[in-house]
């Protein structure tokens, strides 16, 4: 037995060390591979359903809100007749019986029958009681005031999800914070059979609600005044912005082409561009604040320095540059005054490239200004190492720079709060659900740039614009001093690749009241038909917006406002005597 | 057939004694694991019916060394007719169950004739060889073959039931070859095996039902699974690869009770016992096997006659076997046969008939010595 029993021995061995390997290459080696199949297949992602917050304008109108739209849903495997169902939900659901048939006969677990219908349909379905077939909680989201400031909230998916505008930038807000949740879904356990184990699990995101700067009437005013533009020039776009030169706040903000957030997809893409931050244009004429305000602050003109223009051309770098009309002797606030390209590429000339670069970066060209707005572009300024030999006097008048609507503005709030930077901005709340104030956007106002002194000659020179020997005579508001700027520039013609001699980019800029502007606002038209002028087209649309916006706001005419100061000083005097 | 007396009881042997009762102690807390419920409204009662199988198994064991064997040897003709019948009885009267007739319906007991049957194969396979001078010749070995291997294999293939028709065929040939085979003989029928293999090969292979081929097809080719037998392999592969080395903990496992392992608390126990006690707990388990197995050919080295080192090595033959056949299918080292694990899976039947193998083993040991008679 010797043999055999050595035989036995072997063969015992040698399958215990058979099993031992392969236990050891199962669940030692390849753990990490079976561990992932086995967590994979035992679970099952489902998308969070996310009630979104509420957006408010400053004064508590609501600008979008969330309608209860139940969503049907189906499991195949476990739905019978299936031809019956889809007969019988064929109109409820507003799909043929072959989509839903389709649907139907997907191998999965989960499908989507139809996405937010009516509670009315949905009480319908789920009064049939097919197995199989279910109702989830779901909701839209509803634009109640429509194409209203559709640029500034932007719109959501079918998911809830924000996708542009302000649902998009503050979608953690308003969705609530989704990165605890992978994918932005809930993790439940299944069986081999799909049955989904659901302990406790919450499938509702709520987020919070969210008050912004802008203020509903004074949108509806500019919306208008935009209706009445495009009426009258018919151009191929609008945009005009109003901000608080202050706090930055943004009060309305508006665009044409625009859209109805409620149907984004009906929409082209080009009209659901928010024109105001993403939009490049060379800014002409209202440029020449760079040009103005390097001069005073380093001491190379003063408001009264004369220039000589009365060549009405000036060649730089076998360029030349001409004004509209020949002026003779300008001072600088003239050359404000009347547009003088002459005269500003003179004095730009005498800074020289550096010192102009420096006050360009100053005002925020180039870089972008940091609203919270989706799509913001930065423009494009070259530094003073790329420039040719005729950039610095085309960029003294506004050319060889491309800048966005916003940035224009937020350089002209720099003036009109004083001489500080400020931060263009939408959001002025956040509040939770049960409408607690969480956190409230302190918008202080930035380091200053400018000085006192210089902020008092620009807001002269610009004040000179709108008066009878400006540009811009059309901008001026009875009872309400204005300061502000025209820009004609012309758009390159796609065709030839040059400055075409029909198609321009209209705007003003400008503030009002000049002593503490209650807001700074931008016009910008792009291609305007029937005149082009900046005075002509822009100026006026700034005159009704700003003239509706301070009766609104029920600011005092100026002449008025003199008489209140003197009782505010009888009163002090009162209070002394006391 | 002479009782042992009393005070003998200490020559029970511990390690057969307390191995075969700590792995179905074991067996019984995995199955009571695996069959947790994830949705069902109540827990199966499969645990509560194995353990009342364990009792009725440890009354089986010792009725197995109460006994001389030599009784057991003496009827084991009668016996092994009576088993021949039973499994042609279960062909017709046979209780369906899974595709295939394996049970027999007594009253109100259900029990698998093929299990107890193994014992008693065994049991008279080494009553005829011990009749013979070892090495056999030719006409012993091919009756033996024909009696006690052929003919059951064919009497279980009809049930179906090809996992045990194979497993007893297999140790009905070992224990014949280890008992000796003149080498002309051996020779002879090697070569004989090797010509007609092809042959034999397409017989079997016709005479298959489908979802014996399908197992074999997803063995071989797991890729072209047509009928996602793999799946089952597959799942068990996954089952045992997620314990790591230190396992989920017991009652963690979630392969069993999410359903995703079929077959859980029976023939693919093992892989939830690997998968909630780790690589270390699986390796404790399979150095209980192996005690086991090595006490059992030790039995059969120091045993004091033929029939009896026979018995004792056909009974060791049977476990290792079935041990190696059922973890090697978990693994994906074996075709699907549906092989019970000794001890650990659930079945009543098999659970019995494995304590009765026990108490043999026991009982060979404790008259090992001649003094005995």
């Amino acid at each position: 037995m010797g043999r055999r029993t050595v035989l036995v021995k072997v063969v015992v061995f040698a399958a215990f060390l058979i099993i031992l390997f392969r236990l050891t290459d199962l669940m030692v080696l390849k753990h990490d591979f079976y561990q992932t199949i086995a967590r994979l297949q035992r679970t099952f992602g489902r998308k969070v359903l996310i009630r979104r917050g509420v957006i408010y304008d400053r004064n508590g109108t609501e600008l979008a809100i969330n309608l209860e739209r139940p969503s049907i849903y189906c499991d195949p495997k476990v739905l019978k007749k299936p031809q019956r169902v889809a007969v019988k939900l064929r109109d409820l659901v507003g799909k043929s019986t072959k989509e839903i048939m389709q649907s139907l006969s997907e191998h999965r677990r989960f499908v989507w029958l139809a996405r937010k219908v009516s509670p009315k349909v949905a009480r319908r379905v789920e009064s049939f009681g097919f197995p199989g077939v279910g109702i989830l909680p779901d909701t839209s989201r509803f634009y109640p005031l429509h194409e209203m400031a559709a640029h500034v909230l932007g719109f959501v998916d079918i998911d809830n999800i924000g996708q542009e505008g302000v649902e998009r930038v503050y979608n953690k807000e308003l969705a609530g914070d989704l990165r605890s949740r992978f994918n932005r879904r809930v993790y439940l356990k299944r069986d081999a059979r799909g049955n989904l184990l659901y302990s406790g699990v919450d499938f509702e995101s709520k987020g919070n609600s969210v008050v912004l700067t802008i203020d509903q009437g004074l949108q509806a005013i500019v919306e208008s005044a935009l209706d009445r533009v495009i009426e009258k020039h018919s151009p191929r776009a609008a945009s005009v912005i109003l901000m608080d030169p202050f706090t930055g706040e943004i009060l309305a903000l508006a665009n044409r082409p625009t859209f109805d957030p409620n149907e984004p997809g009906r929409f082209r893409a080009s009209n659901r561009r928010n024109r105001a931050v993403t939009d490049l244009y060379e800014p002409g004429s209202t440029f020449k604040l760079v040009m103005a305000t390097a001069a005073l602050e380093e001491g190379v003109a003063t408001l009264n320095t004369r220039v000589d223009c009365s060549s009405g051309f000036i060649e730089v770098a076998g360029k030349r540059i001409r004004d509209h009309h020949r002026h003779g002797k300008l001072t600088l606030k003239e050359i404000i005054q009347k547009s003088s390209n002459v005269g500003a590429v003179k004095i730009a000339l005498k800074l020289g490239p550096e010192r102009f670069y420096k006050y360009v970066k100053r005002y925020g060209f180039g870089r972008k200004t940091g609203v919270d707005l989706t799509g913001e572009s930065p423009g494009i300024v070259k530094p003073p190492s790329q420039w040719s030999g005729t950039t610095l006097a085309a960029m003294a008048i506004g050319y060889e720079v491309m800048v966005t609507p916003i940035q224009v503005l937020n350089a002209y709030a720099v003036v009109a709060n004083g001489g500080y930077r400020v931060r263009p901005h939408l959001l002025k709340a956040v509040m939770s659900k049960d409408g607690e104030i969480l956190r409230v956007i302190n918008s202080g106002r930035g380091e200053r740039i400018i000085s006192p002194e210089t902020v008092r000659l620009l807001k002269e020179a610009f004040m000179s614009v709108v008066s009878m020997d400006g540009t811009a005579p059309k901008a001026a508001i009875p009872g309400n001093s204005v300061a502000g700027k025209t820009g004609t520039t012309r758009l390159i013609d796609p065709k030839t690749g040059r400055y075409s001699y029909k198609h321009f980019v209209s705007s003003f800029v400008g503030m009002v009241p000049v002593d503490r502007p209650v807001f700074v606002a931008i016009v910008v038209i792009w291609d305007p038909k029937h005149g082009y002028y900046g005075g002509e087209v822009a100026a006026p649309v700034f005159r009704e917006i700003a003239e509706k916006a301070l009766a609104y706001l029920s600011v005092p005419r100026e002449d008025n406002l003199k008489e209140h100061i003197l009782v505010y000083n009888d009163l002090e005097g009162m209070e002394v005597v006391r | 057939m002479k009782k042992i007396p009393l005070k003998k009881l200490k020559e029970i042997d511990r390690i057969l004694f307390f191995v075969p009762l700590l792995l179905t102690i074991t067996g019984i807390l995995t199955i009571f694991s695996a069959t947790r419920p994830a949705f069902e409204p109540s827990h199966p009662p499969f645990y509560i019916r194995q353990s009342i199988w364990l009792v009725i198994s440890l009354f089986a064991m010792v009725a197995m060394f109460v006994f001389d064997y030599r009784w057991l040897q003496r009827l084991s003709y009668y016996l092994y007719g009576i088993g021949l019948f039973l499994l042609l009885l279960t062909i017709f009267e046979g209780y369906i169950g899974m595709g295939a007739q394996r049970w027999l319906k007594i009253g109100p007991i259900r029990f698998q004739p093929s299990e107890v049957f193994r014992i008693i194969l065994i049991v008279a396979l080494s009553n005829y060889l011990q009749s013979k001078r070892s090495p056999i010749d030719g006409i012993t070995f091919g009756a033996s073959l024909l009696l006690f291997g052929a003919l059951p294999f064919g009497l279980l293939f009809k049930q179906p039931d090809l996992g045990t028709a194979i497993m007893l065929f297999i140790i009905s040939a070992s224990l014949i070859l280890i008992y000796g085979v003149k080498r002309k003989i051996l020779l002879t029928t090697l070569a004989l095996v090797l010509l007609l293999s092809p042959l034999s090969g397409k017989l079997v292979w016709h005479s298959l039902k489908p979802y014996q081929k399908n197992r074999l097809i997803a063995f071989v080719q797991p890729e072209r699974d047509p009928f996602k037998i793999g799946y089952q392999i597959e799942q068990s592969k996954i089952t045992i690869g997620s314990g790591r080395f230190l396992g989920k903990g017991y009652l963690k496992g979630t392969q069993g009770p999410l359903r995703f392992l079929p077959e859980k608390h029976t023939d693919f126990v093992f892989s939830v016992f690997a998968e909630e006690w780790g690589f270390l707990g699986s390796v404790f388990v399979l150095i209980l096997y192996l005690v086991l197995v090595v006490r059992g050919f030790e039995t059969a080295y120091i045993a004091k006659d033929s029939f009896s080192t026979l018995l004792a090595t056909g009974i060791s033959l049977m476990f290792l076997l079935y041990v190696f056949i059922n973890i090697g299918m978990t693994m994906g080292l074996m075709p699907v046969v549906g092989v019970p694990l000794p001890f650990f899976s659930y079945g009543g039947t098999a659970l019995v008939s494995n304590f009765m193998a026990v108490g043999l083993l026991i009982n060979i040991r404790m008259r090992r010595y001649r003094l005995f008679y």
